[in-house]
This record gives C-alpha cells, sequence and structure tokens, in this order.
C-alpha cells in the first residue's frame, strides 16, 4: 500500500491550498505594489512567502508518511489483517476518525459473521460425526445378518454393504479434513498392521474382483495416527480396483529412505497419463480414466491429499502405463519434535 | 465348559446377531434385560469375558467398564461405532482390553475373543488337528499319515487346517478364500485351485489319495 503515498498525490490533495495560497500572493504584490513598495520589497515578500509554503508542505507531507506507513506497517505484522482496527490508535483528524469508525464497525459485522459460520460448520461436523455412527448401527447389523446367514446371502450383498461402509466412512473423514481442527493423535504405529486392516475393509471388493494382494512383510514404524492412514490406503486399494486390468495385483511395500519410512502402493492397472498425473489431487479432478465409463467422483485422491497434509505425510503419485504407484512418506521424527 | 461371554450392547438386532454367532461358536452368552440394571446383571452372571458397547442408554460404556474394573479382572472388549481416538484412548484408560470398530469383521472380532480368553485363562489349543487318518500339526506344518510326513506350505497348511476344521461338511470355495484372508493370505480364485491341486499332490505322496473331495459347484470337503 505504500506505493499510493507519493508527494504528486499529496499535492494534487492540497490543489485547493495551493491555489488559495497562489491568490493571496498575487492579491499581496498587487496592494504593495499600490501601496508605493517598491520591486524588490514584493519580491522579498513574495518569495518568503513561498519558502513558508513548501516547508510546510513538504514537513506535514512527511509526518503524514510516517503515520500512514506506521499503520501499513502495523497490518503487515498481522497474521488475521482484518484485525487491524482493533490496534491502530484512534486518529486526530476528522475525517481519519469517519474511516476509522467505519472499519470498526466494518470489522465488528464480519467477526460476527464470522464466528457465526464457524459455529455453523462446527454443528454440521458434529452432526455428521453424530450421523456416521448412527449409520453405522445398522450397516453392522446388516453385516452380522450376512455373517450368519452366510450359506444364504449372496456375497455380492456383502460387497455392497461394505461399499455402504466406505462411503460412509468418507464422509466422516471429509467433516475431518478441514485445516481449523485436529482430530488425530500420533503414535507409533505398525505400518504392516495398518496395511492389513485396510485390506481387511475392502475384503470383499478385493475377492469380487480377483484381486490379489501382495503385502511385504515389516517391522517399520511410523509416528503417525493408524486410522487416518487405513482410510487413505484404504482409498487407495478402492482406486486401484476401480481401474484395474484383467489380472489385477496390487503389491504394498514398506521401506525406510533416507531414515523416513515409507509406504508404497502398486497396482498393473490401466494407468494415469503424463499430462493428467499433476492433477490427480485436484479436487473435482476426473482424468479420461473417470469419464471413460467408469464412475468418478474427484473426490477421493483429493481427499487423501489434504488428510496427508494435515498429518504432515508426504503423498506422491506416479505411473508408466502399465500402472499407479503411490507412496507415503512419513516424515516421524519431525512431527514428535514439533507436534 | 463353555466360557461365558456378557454382551452389553442395546441395539436389539446386533444383540440378536451376536448371539447367534457367539453360540454358534460354542460360547455360553448372556445379555442385558434392563440398563437400569448393567452392573447388577453382568456380575449376577460372572462371564470370563465382556463385550461392551460404549452408546448405552442410562451409562456409557466407559462408566460401566471402570465400575467392573473396580472389582473384577476379566477381560473387557470395547465394540462400538464411535472411532475417535479420544474414545480408544477412553477405553484404554478405564481398563478395557481391546477396540474394535463397527462394523466390525466377524473373523477378527472371534480371534479377539478367542486370543483374550487365552491370554486370561490359559487353555491350550490343540496344535494337532486329525481327520480320517490324516493328521495336521500346526507347530511344524506338516501333515502325517501312518509314518509318512510330508511338509506344507503356509497357504496349504491354512486350507487344509480349515477344510479338517469343518470336516464333514462342504467347503464352499468363497468361504476358503475369505478364511484365507482373515489371515492375510490375499490369494485370488486361481492361486486357490492351484494351492489345492498341490495340496492334493502332496496328500496322495503320503497315500491319502482322494482325500480332498470336490463337490460340483459346491466346493470342498474332507
Amino acid at each position: 500500500m505504500g506505493e499510493y503515498i507519493n508527494i504528486r498525490r499529496y499535492l494534487k490533495d492540497r490543489l485547493a491550498v495551493i491555489a488559495l495560497n497562489l491568490a493571496g500572493m498575487v492579491f499581496m504584490a498587487l496592494f504593495l505594489l499600490s501601496a508605493g513598495n517598491s520591486l524588490d520589497t514584493v519580491l522579498l515578500v513574495i518569495g518568503m512567502w513561498i519558502l513558508a509554503a513548501v516547508l510546510y508542505f513538504a514537513v506535514s507531507f512527511r509526518a503524514r508518511r510516517r503515520y500512514l506507513m506506521g499503520i501499513i506497517g502495523l497490518a503487515d505484522r498481522l497474521q488475521e489483517k482484518y484485525l487491524v482496527s482493533e490496534i491502530i490508535e484512534k486518529p486526530a483528524r476528522m475525517d481519519d476518525e469517519v474511516f476509522y469508525w467505519l472499519l470498526k464497525s466494518a470489522d465488528k459485522s464480519m467477526l460476527e459473521k464470522i464466528s457465526e459460520i464457524k459455529q455453523e460448520k462446527q454443528d454440521y461436523k458434529e452432526y455428521i460425526e453424530q450421523w456416521v455412527h448412527e449409520a453405522k448401527t445398522p450397516v453392522t447389523a446388516m453385516c452380522l445378518i450376512c455373517e450368519n446367514n452366510k450359506e444364504t446371502v449372496p456375497r455380492i450383498l456383502l460387497a455392497e454393504l461394505e461399499r455402504a461402509d466406505q462411503y460412509i466412512e468418507q464422509a466422516l473423514f471429509f467433516a475431518r479434513s478441514d485445516y481449523t481442527h485436529k482430530d488425530y493423535i500420533i503414535r507409533e504405529t505398525c505400518l504392516e498392521d495398518i496395511v492389513h486392516l485396510a485390506v481387511a475393509q475392502n475384503r470383499q471388493l478385493l475377492i469380487q474382483n480377483n484381486v490379489r494382494v501382495e503385502v511385504e512383510d515389516s517391522e517399520i514404524t511410523a509416528y503417525t495416527d493408524g486410522k487416518w492412514i487405513a482410510f487413505i490406503i484404504s482409498q487407495l486399494i478402492q482406486n486401484a480396483v476401480k481401474y484395474k486390468s484383467d489380472t489385477p495385483v496390487i503389491k504394498i511395500a514398506i521401506g525406510m529412505e533416507n531414515g523416513s519410512a515409507f509406504l508404497a502402493i502398486s497396482d498393473n492397472g490401466i494407468g494415469i497419463s503424463d499430462d493428467e498425473l499433476p492433477r490427480v489431487f485436484d479436487k473435482g479432478f476426473t482424468g479420461t480414466n473417470g469419464r471413460n465409463g467408469e464412475k468418478a467422483t474427484g473426490l477421493g485422491l483429493y481427499l487423501c491429499k489434504r488428510l496427508c497434509d494435515k498429518l504432515g505425510v508426504g503423498l506422491s503419485v506416479s505411473s508408466d502405463g502399465k500402472g499407479t504407484k503411490f507412496r507415503l512418506v512419513f516424515n516421524g521424527n519431525e512431527l514428535v519434535i514439533n507436534g | 465348559m463353555a466360557d461365558r461371554i456378557m454382551l452389553i450392547e442395546d441395539d436389539k438386532t446386533i444383540c440378536g446377531e451376536l448371539m447367534t454367532l457367539l453360540s454358534a461358536n460354542k460360547y455360553d452368552v448372556g445379555v442385558i434385560s434392563d440398563f437400569h440394571r448393567t452392573y447388577e446383571e453382568t456380575v449376577a452372571f460372572a462371564p470370563q469375558l465382556v463385550l461392551l458397547d460404549i452408546n448405552l442408554p442410562y451409562e456409557d460404556g466407559f462408566k460401566v467398564c471402570a465400575k467392573l474394573r473396580h472389582s473384577f479382572d476379566f477381560p473387557i472388549i470395547f465394540v462400538t461405532s464411535r472411532n475417535t481416538d479420544m474414545d480408544e484412548l477412553n477405553s484404554i484408560m478405564t481398563g478395557g482390553d481391546a477396540f474394535i470398530t463397527k462394523p466390525y469383521n466377524t473373523a477378527i472380532l472371534l480371534a479377539k475373543i478367542a486370543s483374550l480368553l487365552k491370554r486370561a485363562y490359559g487353555g491350550q489349543e490343540s496344535t494337532v488337528v486329525e481327520h480320517n487318518g490324516v493328521m495336521l500339526r500346526l507347530e511344524n506344518g506338516c501333515a502325517e499319515r501312518g509314518g509318512a510326513s510330508v511338509e506344507l506350505t503356509k497357504n496349504e497348511q491354512k486350507i487344509l487346517y480349515y477344510l479338517m476344521k469343518n470336516a464333514g461338511k462342504i467347503c464352499a470355495r468363497a468361504n476358503i478364500t475369505e478364511y484365507l484372508w482373515d489371515n492375510r493370505i490375499y490369494i485370488d480364485d486361481n492361486t486357490l485351485s492351484v494351492n489345492v491341486t498341490r495340496l492334493r499332490e502332496k496328500l496322495t505322496r503320503i497315500g491319502a489319495e482322494e482325500y480332498i473331495k470336490t463337490k460340483h459347484r459346491q466346493g470342498y470337503l474332507v
């Protein structure tokens, strides 16, 4: 905002005062001359006048500029700039004060609006959490009924139930993914156990699509929230099944690299083209794979990325046309120190 | 004597189905009839293990758990649809032994119950399964018949174990596959066929020909 403060603008705002001064000088000169003063005297008086006026404008411009730069600096140092009206001093000048009070009242009404929206959002989030837990009860009941009547209930029903559960889970994690809340607990987590949990959550989907899953044995642990990671892996597994080849295989590798644990999920599916690769984590991006045939919401990977960002987990994707590989990198140690 | 499990769950359907499931797995199951008297009814049943929901009428699961823990040390498993980390921490803090979220995989639930019971009361799980002259030794993964013995792979052991445990019943391929997946063996349909074929070859080698019978369109049978 400093660029708005310059001497030309300052003088332009004071054109009327300058004109008044000039008019005063002309009248003064005419008066002095008519009173019989010499031209030298007149020039001396006018010269003094001009000097005084220039001095006044220079000094008052500097003072004004210092004041304005001060306020701008104050605002710049604030994280929430809209709070500036709370910390600037009440100005002495009349028009400044009008703007000061205007700014204050604008801020006040905005803060009210913000807290209202925050509250609404919080209520909605709590509702979603509540709803998820309630929706899980009938899903659980249905799963148990299927299990107890295994021989007569078609497996397809179990797969559909599993899908319903996954969508319910997605709603829960979407509600948790906003940046203002911390709903996770970082603990030392065995990555292999988390992978097995995610596979178990998608058991029917994988079996019925005749997918072979290979999970590397590993004792490696990472400091993270297991439930979140299981959800993310689950989403990636569902993606892999959605875009599978004729003989689908999902390989999950766990390892260490540069002191950080990583988890790599690779499939032998149809892959993602190079030009679409950078955009797969964008919200609503479906790509040609998603648009041709398989229905895609463009939400799954976006959500994964958001959750990973929140957890401090690096998520990257690569594809060579014969499959897709997702990598999760756990910068565990940093999180423990900073967290 | 069958182990006694107390089921503290207020959803009638889930409660009924869990009862069916647990009874089918040879447990004695007790349920709460009046949630005003959850604690008293549980104590009166004298269970060896408790399955406890968190959302209960009148008194939540954490309170019940804390009260039970005050005087009893039988294993308590929280089964709940509330899967926030706070709940999980609370369950551990109040003395729960395990935390399973809905909708649970029944195999995981049953395995958890069995392992907690074993941990709390000991008891030797048989490491040898026998049927129709063939013995499967779980400790070294060998199948034996007469004096002959043959080593089985992990997959083959699990398949044979499942068939022998369900001896006399037809085991659907889908059931065998699910059993294997529950045991972290993620194979597809073809691999199952290959594994069964190899298992048959090995059994033939120790003289158990036609040990595993194929029921067309239904599954396998020993």
